[in-house]
């Protein structure tokens, strides 16, 4: 058919590292296909072969029977990355209407009608109901992706190559999406989807296919298969990791940082008090203020009102909630990412930096964080997502302060490096540290909050204690 | 990477799936390919073509007074390289550098001349100049959030016309009479004069300094698959080599050619090389640059450091004011306007002169000075010096350009 895809024995090395061993995969028009896989296995290596962003692979791909070099630059197919590429400052038609031929009333005068009446065709398509005047920088982050994915298809998308968009997310919103996918399939487009997140996954695809260190280790159909069944399929391939056993109860030490009424960006007034020696876990949707309230805790944010108490001999470290746009510096190889916050440890007589230990020590965290690939002198931009957020990870391990705030610790890592990350925030806090977690993710409070709230319009609610708490009883009480 | 070997193909489907290349050009490729030299290739382009300059301008071009010559009068330009580099790093631009530049030349000889000063208040009081510019443009971009550019060049007017107005629009050159300008600044045997060297000693320091940071440039770059300690035998080897080869060349004529404004801008150099690559500022710099937002949310205080980039950056455009009184020893309106161009030229050549894509300060200065010698040598071989500005902005182009399409094929 017109628009199968048909990849064979696909290779890829960067270097003298290989990638990708071989993938063989065919997906056929019609079909929802989940890509799975832990982080640095060579999923996004694949999408951007699809993508044409690397060259210089080996193997053969397909499209409707024809051999091409990638599936980029034509309309049929569409990426969607977290990265949208739409234009904030300009309204939503104007964003549809971006790289397509000009709808002309007369010479060089625009059918501005014709082209609004477009635009709102589109939008019916992915079923978001906004004016087609709305500025997009005034849309939420799901609108924004929905909004990508109309502009494919009024562009006659019938693939779509979805890397991750849902990630960033909160969860109504990435149901929305998901949801306008599922739809698109079931008029004949073919959707692949990139996501770690396992009910998704579970809610919308007819198909997982699972790769590991670059090799397709599964592809079945998605019928019959569970959360834990999926789990099973994830790390049925890797050393089981997970800590299990009882978590010792948590011994509240000295008060780290104390906010008393503080006021900025969309949170406030805050009222929190993070101690060492717990972790402190706040929840909400976007758009809540929470990461602001994060911000305020890290000492990042300045409060346009009330206090924020600190002792001086609490230092703190943050790990951004937008990895992409805050995390680091993709120019920059991986140990400058690492050691950044932590420069004062390798100062020497003269305030010169002693870059031989600075290196070693950032060696010594990529091979404790299993960073892949593992040399620190590469660069930053080319680790896939789940790594970077190791790196962002790293860094604040290397700064080694009192208080540790981690925004979404989780986001768009697989269940491996969830599991590591838990544990790790385990130690954080059996070492005497003060964790505070700010995640949309529930799951993620569940497993490591000693006491958590949920953060409504700027305002922290009442702390609940973890004892008997699961994330459904959470997502109830949102 | 897959080798594909037409040599060894024929018509029949061959089922091996490793054809055994012949190993001349698989390591003539594995060269080529190589991140050292991909990082070097505009470097040996200029090489390249300064050796047909040899070939064709013979020794009316390779002199090697001659050419120092070509650095000493440039030192200026090389200076405010330095200085538009640093915000470069920093993300900025700051295009009131050359202005700065004529404002301080006309304060070293006029406040000397005209007022009287002692003569290092008169240095110190150029180089205050300079770290107020900078407050200047840091605190029009960092607080009032002005763009960088229209604050700069709004900032640049000001310097342009504060020199103006302080010389009331004419050429300021001291006459008979007025307090005269020390013999050491400037005049014969002077810091600003290319006829007063440094003694040989200084020049040969000098010249260890470099072989050793050439070594350590070329030990930093080590490929994958030599050992550490094989891999700085090679490099000794290397950089030892280089240097016998340069000084049978004529760079020996270095130790006797080395003016003192060569050597300032030699110190200035490598006084920023390590505050910009061996020191927390640096690095703090560099982040800034890359992303102010992660730099800013991973505890870099990236307004502080904007700041202080545009004060160094204005320190260093004063400096090359300096410099440019003392060679001149008068200063004329525009004095400086025309190094604006050249300035950026070389900081932008660095990222291209044994760098990929980073701005580096021995790049701005063998860059600047590489740009120097390319429309030198047209000059020696017959072409009106006016075209001056049009090899500059071709060298420019071209040398980027080139280095681009070198770099694609990495991906």
């Amino acid at each position: 058919m017109a628009h199968d895809i048909d990849i064979r024995g696909l290779t890829k090395s960067f270097g003298s590292h290989a990638v990708l061993h071989g993938i063989d995969l065919r997906i056929g028009e019609g079909e929802f296909v989940g890509l799975m896989g832990p982080n640095g296995a060579g999923k996004s290596t694949l999408i951007k072969i699809l993508a044409g962003v690397h060259g210089n692979y080996g193997g053969e791909l397909r499209f409707g029977g024809e051999r091409v070099p990638s599936l980029a630059g034509r309309d049929d197919v569409g990426f969607i990355h977290q990265d949208l590429g739409l234009v904030d400052d300009m309204s939503i038609v104007d964003n549809l209407r971006l790289g397509e031929a000009p709808l002309r009333r007369l010479g060089p005068l625009l059918h501005h009608g014709r082209e609004a009446r477009a635009a709102a065709d589109a939008l019916a398509l992915v079923g978001l109901e906004r004016s087609v005047d709305t500025p997009v920088g005034a849309l939420s982050p799901g609108e924004k992706t929905l909004v990508a994915v109309a502009r494919l298809l009024a562009r006659g998308a019938r693939v779509l190559v979805v890397d991750e968009a849902t990630s960033t997310l909160s969860p109504a919103d990435a149901q929305q999406l998901i949801d306008s996918l599922k739809r698109t399939t079931a008029e004949g487009a073919t959707v692949i989807m990139v996501s770690h997140k396992l009910s998704e996954i579970l809610r919308v695809c007819d198909r997982i296919v699972v790769v590991l260190d670059g090799r397709l280790v599964e592809d079945r159909p998605a019928e019959g298969l569970d959360h834990d069944g999926l789990v099973e399929l994830l790390v049925a391939h890797e050393v089981d990791g997970h800590p299990g056993g009882e978590r010792e109860p948590a011994r509240p030490g000295e008060e780290l940082v104390r906010l008393e009424g503080a006021v900025a960006g969309r949170a406030g007034p805050v009222d929190l008090v993070v101690h060492a020696g717990e972790v402190v876990g706040l929840t909400g949707l976007a758009g809540s203020g929470l990461h602001d309230v994060a911000f305020l805790a890290h000492g990042s944010a300045v409060p346009d009102r009330g206090r924020v108490v600190r002792p001086p001999s609490a230092t703190t470290a943050l790990v951004p909630p937008y990895r992409e746009r805050q995390g680091g510096f993709d120019e920059h190889s991986i140990a400058r990412n690492l050691t950044i916050s932590a420069l004062p440890r390798w100062r020497a007589p003269w305030r010169l930096l002693r870059t031989g230990v600075e290196r070693r020590d950032a060696r010594d965290v990529v091979g404790r964080l299993d960073v892949r690939p593992g040399d620190p002198e590469r660069a930053y931009g080319d680790l896939s997502g789940g790594n970077k957020q190791k790196v962002v990870f790293g860094r604040a391990l290397l700064r080694d302060p009192r208080l540790y705030v981690l925004c979404e610790p989780t986001r768009g890592v697989d269940v491996q490096t969830r599991r590591e990350i838990y544990r790790l925030i385990d130690e954080l806090r059996s070492g005497g540290a003060g964790v505070l977690v700010v995640t949309s993710d529930f799951e993620d409070l569940v497993a490591v909050a000693d006491r958590m709230s949920v953060v409504v319009d700027g305002r922290v609610g009442p702390f609940l204690v973890a004892d008997d708490m699961s994330a459904k009883d959470l997502e109830a009480f949102i | 990477m897959r080798n594909i070997d037409p040599s060894t193909g024929g018509a029949a489907t061959a089922p091996d799936p490793a054809p055994v290349p012949p190993p001349e050009p698989a390591a003539i490729r594995r060269m080529l390919s190589s991140d050292g030299f991909r990082a070097s290739v505009t470097f040996i382009a200029f090489l390249a073509l300064f050796a047909v300059y040899a070939v064709w301008l013979g020794d009316s071009f390779m002199t090697t007074d001659g050419r120092l010559l070509d650095v000493h009068q440039n030192a200026p330009v090389l200076l405010l390289g330095l200085a538009v580099l640093v915000t470069l790093i920093a993300g900025q631009f700051d295009l009131s550098v050359a202005s700065m530049a004529t404002l301080t030349t006309f304060l070293a000889i006029g406040l000397k001349v005209n007022q009287d000063w002692p003569f290092l208040l008169v240095i110190v009081a150029c180089l205050g100049i300079g770290v107020i510019g900078g407050l200047l443009n840091g605190f029009l971009v960092v607080r009032l959030r002005v763009n960088t550019f229209i604050a700069t060049l709004a900032t640049g007017g000001i310097f342009l016309g504060l020199s103006s107005v302080y010389s009331k629009g004419t050429q300021l050159s001291p006459t008979e009479g007025d307090p005269p300008i020390p013999g050491w600044f400037s005049g014969p045997d002077s810091l600003g004069a290319f006829g007063n060297k440094v003694p040989s000693v200084v020049a040969w320091i000098v010249i260890a300094l470099l072989v050793l940071w050439a070594f350590t440039a070329v030990r930093s770059r080590r490929p994958e698959r030599f050992a550490e300690g094989a891999w700085a035998g090679i490099a000794a080897g290397i950089v030892a080599v280089a240097t016998a080869v340069l000084l049978v060349v004529g760079a020996g004529g270095f130790v006797e050619g080395m003016s003192w404004t060569i050597l300032l801008l030699l110190v200035v150099g490598l006084g920023l090389w390590t505050l910009i690559t061996q020191m927390t500022y640096g690095r703090h710099l560099h982040a800034t640059g890359a992303n102010p937002e992660a730099a800013r949310l991973a505890g870099v205080r990236t307004e502080r450091v904007t700041v202080q980039a545009f004060v160094i950056g204005g320190v260093l455009a004063a400096l090359a004011g300096i410099v440019l009184a003392a060679n001149q020893g008068s200063a004329s309106p525009d004095v400086a306007a025309g190094y604006l161009l050249p300035a950026f030229a070389a900081a932008f050549l660095s990222t291209v002169v044994l760098s990929s894509g980073r701005f580096t300060v021995p790049g701005t200065i063998i860059g600047g000075t590489f740009l120097v010698w390319v429309s030198q040598g047209l000059i020696v071989g017959g072409l009106e010096f006016t075209w001056n500005e049009v090899v500059n902005g071709v060298v420019l182009a071209v040398a980027v350009a080139f280095s681009t399409v070198f770099r694609k094929d990495g991906r």
